[in-house]
């Protein structure tokens, strides 16, 4: 697995970034869940704690790790953003990393918290979503002619 | 024995893309057995997985190495398999490589997989002086307690036929005195579940278990006493009054499951019919049909519903072990329809008929006898959690994070 970029792997780990994790229901349809857990240890992929077995989002990450499909994560504090789209490869029971995602709940939430299990997701695709870098290469693409002119408006 | 082409893990995988690789997978690797590599078993001799110095299937040697906890595959489900030389015939090998074990199957890499690690109370000692780890055993998220190390269905030779149990096989004799206490003190329970408990998210479920012992005045009532005393020794390290936890146990009146649920913090009652049809119960199980016969465990399993709740009353069955020559089924319809009948006239009473996959331990009774092929348990876990979705039951218990023996409650994680 290669390494994330810097910038994400900052954002990552600041816990005030806000994170998303959507999978897929059986039929298809999107599921969008806020982790705020989601972080990486290892710089390469993406770690999070499951409050529970038997949720949708824990249903749809089984069915995803059994029947091989992706999942995808977005990544934003202000005006910097990350999607990562990826696989789950393991689903922590217990262990090293499980303890400690166990012991940062609980600093987080109190001595009672508690999680199923952790989920990690070995990246695939890393695409930075901030408006900036998009609106660059959207100009890029394609040219001037999707631009308000009332932005473009000389002032004065 | 049937006669079947056997199709292999990856031939499954297609013919049944409903059931997920790891499944099929977990039950190959409980069927045909594993055998570690010189490697493994280095590495899994290490401190963070070092196993106990012994456990209920194995005698003290100190020239063998302990063996690590259970398997765990990359989806978390924990897969009970021991890598006993001499017994399998066509093993899985499992190999440590750059770090990371895998399963390898004629040459070919199956999967990573990993090994519950070394709980931190073993090492420990009681303060009556007794290794914590020859008190309680762990898998990834269950504590393992056996109270009671002998067997009296082998008094008469009523033992399964199937059992391994405490037991030493080569010399047909329990091994309790040589190798363990027969009873374990209540307190050494206590103390070691108090020192377990510390590691934190460790455990999410105790389980216990013994031979059985059916003295007593009134029949099974010494044990079902031990049992009382060793839960309540347990359930002082709770703040609430009952805790996750379950107990394999003979079948009991409903008096003393009553009084198990009344004066204890036991959440689970699991009385094994082991094998369902009514013959091979007879023949397979001499202990069980003479303590009191079939339809005193079955009745004794709905009746437990009363107390414990629907799909809080389990019973297992050993999967394979219902083809035993020279009574057994000679085909794997019949199996079928057997255990799906069973598994329906279960959970119409609100019980969970739960499979695992049959190892014919060489030594056994049964040690000379075949295993149905591996389609057989795929269908049949097929079947068995269909027919429990009907009836709105599902294994929250023995699952694949608490037992490791079953893929039918592995199966149940989507529902």
């Amino acid at each position: 697995m290669s390494k994330l970029p810097e910038e994400l792997v900052e954002l990552l780990n600041d816990p005030t970034s806000g994170k998303v994790v959507g999978s897929t229901d059986e039929d298809g349809t999107p599921h969008l869940v806020t982790k705020g857990s989601l972080t990486t240890l290892d710089g390469e992929t993406i770690v999070f704690a499951e409050g529970f077995e038997g949720t949708q989002s824990n249903r749809n990450l089984i069915r995803s790790i059994w029947f091989d499909r992706k999942v995808s994560i977005n990544v934003t504090r202000g005006m910097t953003s990350y999607q990562i789209k990826g696989r789950p490869y393991k689903y922590l029971i217990t262990g090293r990393i499980f303890r400690t995602m166990i012991e940062r709940a609980r600093q987080r939430r109190g001595p009672e918290a508690d999680i199923a299990g952790v989920w990690v997701i070995a990246p695939e695709e890393v695409r930075n979503e901030s408006p900036g870098y998009r609106a660059g290469l959207a100009a890029e693409k394609r040219g001037h002619f999707h631009n308000h002119l009332d932005v473009l408006r000389a002032q004065g | 024995m049937i006669a079947t082409q056997e199709a292999g893990l990856a031939a499954l995988v297609e013919k049944y893309p409903d059931v997920p690789k790891s499944i099929i997978l977990k039950l190959d690797l409980q069927r045909r057995g594993i055998a570690f590599t010189e490697a493994t078993a280095e590495a899994t001799n290490a401190p963070y997985y070092r196993g106990p110095e012994q456990t209920a299937f194995s005698t003290k040697d100190p020239s063998r190495r302990p063996l690590p906890g259970p398997m765990i595959l990359r989806d978390g489900t924990t897969v009970i398999s021991s890598p006993v030389q001499g017994q399998f015939a066509d093993p899985y090998t499992i190999d440590f490589v750059d770090g990371r074990f895998f399963v390898i199957d004629r040459g070919e890499i199956i999967d990573e997989v990993d090994f519950s690690p070394r709980p931190e109370f073993y090492g420990k000692l009681t303060s009556r002086g007794v290794p914590m780890e020859s008190i309680a055993w762990s898998r990834p998220q269950r504590l393992d307690i056996y109270p009671y190390r002998y067997c009296h269905y082998w008094d008469t030779r009523d033992q399964c036929k199937f059992c391994a149990f405490f037991t030493d096989l080569k010399q047909q004799k329990q091994l309790a005195g040589a190798s363990y206490a027969r009873v374990v003190h209540p307190e050494d329970i206590y103390e070691t579940v108090r020192e377990a408990l510390k590691e934190p998210g460790r455990y999410s479920q105790i389980n216990l278990t013994a031979g059985t012992d059916y003295s007593g005045e009134v029949p099974f009532e010494k044990e079902v006493d031990r049992y009382i005393e060793v839960l309540q020794a347990i359930g002082r390290n709770f703040k609430t009054r009952r805790f996750p936890s379950q107990l394999i146990a003979p079948a009991y009146s409903k008096r003393q499951v009553k009084r198990l649920y009344d004066e204890t913090g036991l959440s689970s009652y699991c009385p094994d019919i082991e094998v369902w049809d009514k013959e091979l119960f007879r023949w397979i199980c001499s202990g069980k049909e003479k303590w009191f016969g079939r339809d005193y465990w079955i009745n004794s399993a709905i009746d437990a519903v009363e107390i414990f709740g629907k799909g809080n009353v389990y019973t297992n069955f050993v999967a394979g072990v219902e083809f035993s020559r020279p009574h057994g089924f000679t085909s794997i319809e019949q199996a079928l329809d057997s255990n799906f009948e069973a598994c329906e006239f279960f959970a119409k009473h609100g019980v969970i008929y739960l499979s695992l996959v049959w190892v014919p331990w060489k030594g056994t009774g049964l040690g000379d006898e075949q295993q149905p092929p591996l389609e057989y348990y795929v269908r049949l876990i097929r079947g068995l959690v269909e027919i429990r979705r009907h009836y709105g039951l599902a294994s929250d218990n023995d699952d694949f994070k608490h037992c490791g023996n079953h893929g039918d409650s592995d199966l149940e994680r989507l529902n």
